[in-house]
């Protein structure tokens, strides 16, 4: 599971020669925080065609925005403060425009939009101060936004100005890692119990358990991450079984796959875990470093993020989601003729590199991996097609 | 006296002449050669009596018996391209032409018809002198080579074409196809091979055994490119009947161009119903089952029978493109329903409770698993729903069910939040999602 860079076929002699100047490159290049201009990198590596490039890395307020100072989202907080880093992500999430970043350090949530260049902290004070959250989600009815908070073993729910609104499953005795929302209910990941715990949003009063094991068929076990898909599906990340489960709002399981181990397609310790426009399932590893594609039932697709480069490679990848809609920023940073489909964003616990922005497309010319004849294929030429 | 004395000179002159050079007017008399007097079309130096071009004589004597007083004056086609341009320059020659055997087809002194030919209009017994005869007795041919008008396509003499064709293939036929061109270029769907292959992939231009002289037979012709029919064909239990039938393919699909996508002769719908909206025995007619119904099925709506039946061939109940039982009793299982749940949720039968995947439910309980995921008597799809159309809102039968020669009554009804049946099944039930029915008493809710 490695990935390496464009690289021409050159001599041997000549490649001795450059290697000593690219190391040192390379090492002026994490010097400057990823800054300089670099060559793309894609995965899958050499000879097969590009579906994935790296396009940007933020870590901070100062990869956002050249303001100085960094608000404090809400009306009622107009504080202003220095320049903000992001220590530890784990969770994230995409809406409007802006991405909402969990920091498991500063315990706090970072929210930026690339386009507006803003960099904002929610506000962490009162019976909303956040203890230690996990992951959240953003309710698409109302834009509110849900943190699973494990130290305080609730759902803290946030208008879209920042203001908190509610707590959620003080008496459930849960300790949930991530959430989940529709319309009427919250799903909270109980890792403690491997279950689901039901919540009705309107009255936050509990509305059942789900994902427990029934006869003859296996249920959560150590759930670190769970999503919603557009119809309604929740996807949950086992650490206990290495599987993914897919499961109805009911409860009942719909699919299972994966298991512990490091082949293609099975999981070391998965986390983060979204479902794209397409139904493209994609899990997070931080013990493989990568970010496997699944399709809808469950056959691995591709890999993408293992380690080789400082900047570019994951990291304790933690959280991941996707974008499908307005591109054109990012696809001002895709390398020519790459064309992107979806950006996809993945958070890194460590490294240099705190959230990872990868862009999902295919080359321009490219006409579909029948096309590659097998002389091609011999000579690696359907990587040719990236240059 | 002056004038007397060159007498003897000149007669003696004019007997070497003679003697030399054949005059037409001396060597055809009523005595000698009077066949070549009775040639309808002359060869023109015959004609003009000029015999000498092409024969010289090689005696004083004249006729030898036994022997030859004349040699022809050049051999081979040397004698012909003395007056007639070459023939050989191309690349491709007739094999006479470029033999020199001009007389394997012409006749050097004269024909009864053009062309120093002797046959007349129809070549076919001159070329079939060479060339297989059977190509040209095939029960279907192809109209200038059924008259013998050999010529109309093939140059006999040389050509850069292959086959000694006049032009390259597909412009050679569409010079008389002019009318099929025109309806092929302003048509909606045009059969690649059509479009810019030569017409002879698909016909054979002299004839065959198979009507428009295909080279072979429908569906075998149609696989040779359209592999997976062909594989689906020959794997299905069951192939459309019009496949195996004479028209094979053509029975259905326009094979040169049509308005109607796939190539069908029309709209999809219409093509399907050209057979089956008819009376016919052993089959259901379809128009008059979907003929003014409230409710039609989705895909039958957008004019689609594919979406659930397979045109060419399936293994399943009526051709379907999934399985589905063809018994009225089938106890769902995982895969038995696939040609209904590939569209319809495919958890609708896989949950005793649901909240999701059906609003036929007393409460949770899904009640199309109780009457489907039935161990002991699993009701199919078509006992409550018609599959192309009804009356009845979810497409549930109005008029009942078939049911052998009794057609059970359904009586559904919808209310906001559930509905009723009173069918010949059971005892009249209500079902409600929000206030749950309770069915342990005898007494309808």
């Amino acid at each position: 599971m490695s990935a390496t860079r464009s690289v021409r076929l050159m001599g041997i002699g000549k490649v001795l020669s450059l290697l000593s100047g690219a190391l040192l490159a390379l090492g002026l290049a994490g010097c400057m925080g990823g800054k300089a201009a670099r060559e793309p990198v894609f995965w899958p590596p050499d000879p097969n065609p590009p579906r994935v490039q790296f396009l940007k890395g933020v870590s901070g307020s100062k990869d956002v925005t050249t303001a100085s100072s960094v608000k404090l989202l809400s009306l009622n907080n107009d504080d202003d403060e220095g320049p903000k880093m992001i220590a530890k992500p784990y969770g994230v999430a995409f809406s409007k425009g802006k991405f909402y970043v969990v920091d498991t350090i500063q315990n706090n949530i970072a929210i930026f939009d690339l386009v507006k260049e803003t960099f904002e902290i929610l506000p962490n004070k009162g019976r909303g101060k956040l203890k230690k959250p996990i992951n959240l989600t953003i309710a698409s009815n109302n834009g509110n936004l849900f943190v699973a908070d494990s130290f305080r073993k609730e759902i803290l729910e946030y208008d879209e100005m920042g203001n908190f609104v509610k707590a959620y499953g003080k008496e459930l005795e849960m300790k949930p890692v991530d959430v989940a929302v529709d319309d009427n209910k919250i799903y909270a990941l109980d890792i403690s119990h491997s279950e689901i715990k039901v919540i009705d949003r309107a009255s936050g009063e509990p509305a059942g358990v789900i994902g427990k094991a029934v006869e003859g068929q296996e249920g959560l076990a150590l759930p670190t991450n769970l999503s919603m898909d557009k119809d309604g599906f929740l996807y949950v990340t086992n650490s206990g079984t290495g599987k993914v489960v897919k499961l109805d709002r009911d409860g009942h399981i719909v699919h299972a796959f994966g298991k512990l181990g490091d082949s293609f397609g099975e999981f070391g310790r998965p986390r983060g875990i979204t479902v794209d426009d397409k139904g493209r399932i994609l899990v997070a590893d931080a013990s493989h470093q990568n970010v496997q594609i699944f399709n809808e039932t469950g056959r691995i697709l591709m890999f993408f993020g293992d380690p080789g480069y400082v900047y570019e490679s994951l990291n304790l990848p933690a959280g991941v989601t996707t974008i499908s809609s307005n591109l054109d920023y990012f696809q001002k940073l895709a390398a020519p003729g790459f064309i992107l489909e979806e950006v996809i964003v993945v958070t890194n616990q460590f490294g240099p590199t705190k959230v990872s922005f990868y862009g999902l497309g295919q080359m321009k010319d490219f006409k579909g991996y029948e096309s590659i004849t097998p002389a091609e294929k011999e000579k690696g030429g359907a990587a040719g097609q990236k240059k | 006296m002056k004038m007397l004395a060159f007498v003897p000179f000149a007669l003696a002159a004019l007997l070497l002449t003679s003697a030399g050079n054949a005059r037409g007017d001396s060597c055809v008399t009523s005595a000698c050669h009077v066949e070549i007097s009775k040639i309808a079309v002359p060869h023109a130096p015959v004609k003009d009596g000029d015999c000498a071009s092409c024969h010289n004589a090689v005696s004083k004597e004249h006729p030898i018996k036994g022997g030859k007083s004349f040699q022809l004056a050049a051999k081979g086609g040397a004698l012909c391209t003395g007056c007639h341009d070459g023939l050989a320059t191309k690349k491709l020659v007739h094999a006479p032409v470029k033999g020199g055997e001009c007389v394997a087809c012409h006749k050097p002194h004269g024909s009864s018809g053009r062309f120093l030919l002797e046959k007349g209009d129809d070549q076919n017994p001159l070329c079939t002198g060479c060339h297989d005869q059977a190509t040209f007795q095939q029960r279907f041919m192809h109209g200038p080579a059924a008259v013998g008008s050999c010529t109309e396509c093939h140059d006999p003499h040389q050509s850069q074409e292959k086959a000694l064709l006049k032009q390259p293939v597909r412009d050679l036929c569409l010079r008389c196809h002019s009318d099929f061109n025109n309806q092929l270029k302003s048509a909606a769907f045009q059969h690649p091979p059509v479009k810019k292959d030569p017409c002879t992939t698909c016909h054979d231009p002299h004839g065959s055994g198979v009507p428009m002289f295909l080279v072979k037979k429908m569906p075998d012709l149609c696989i040779s490119c359209h592999t997976a029919i062909g594989k689906k064909i020959t794997d299905a239990k069951v192939v459309h009947k019009p496949i195996k039938s004479e028209a094979g393919c053509s029975a259905c699909h326009s094979s040169h161009f049509s308005k109607a996508k796939g190539l069908l002769a029309f709209p999809e719908m219409e093509t399907c119903l050209s057979c089956h909206g008819q009376d016919k025995p052993g089959m259901k007619n379809i128009s008059k089952e979907i003929a003014k119904k409230k409710y039609l099925h989705g895909p039958i709506k957008n004019g689609q029978c594919r979406a659930c039946h397979d045109p060419h061939g399936s293994n399943y109940f009526r051709m379907l493109g999934g399985n589905y039982p063809e018994t009225l009793y089938a106890p769902y299982k995982d895969g038995l329903y696939d040609a209904c749940l590939k569209c319809h949720e495919k958890n609708l039968l896989r949950f005793a409770d649901t909240t999701i995947y059906t609003k036929f439910r007393n409460g949770n309980r899904n009640l199309h698993y109780v009457h489907v995921v039935n161990s002991r008597k699993g009701r199919t799809c078509r006992v409550c729903h018609a599959p192309h159309a009804s009356n009845g809102e979810k497409l549930m039968h109005v008029d009942g069910v078939e049911f052998g020669e009794w057609k059970i009554p359904v009586n559904f009804t919808i209310t906001a939040t559930g509905g009723s049946c009173a069918p010949g099944c059971h005892r009249p039930l209500a079902y409600d999602r929000d206030k749950p029915q309770e069915y342990s008493t005898n007494k309808a809710k």
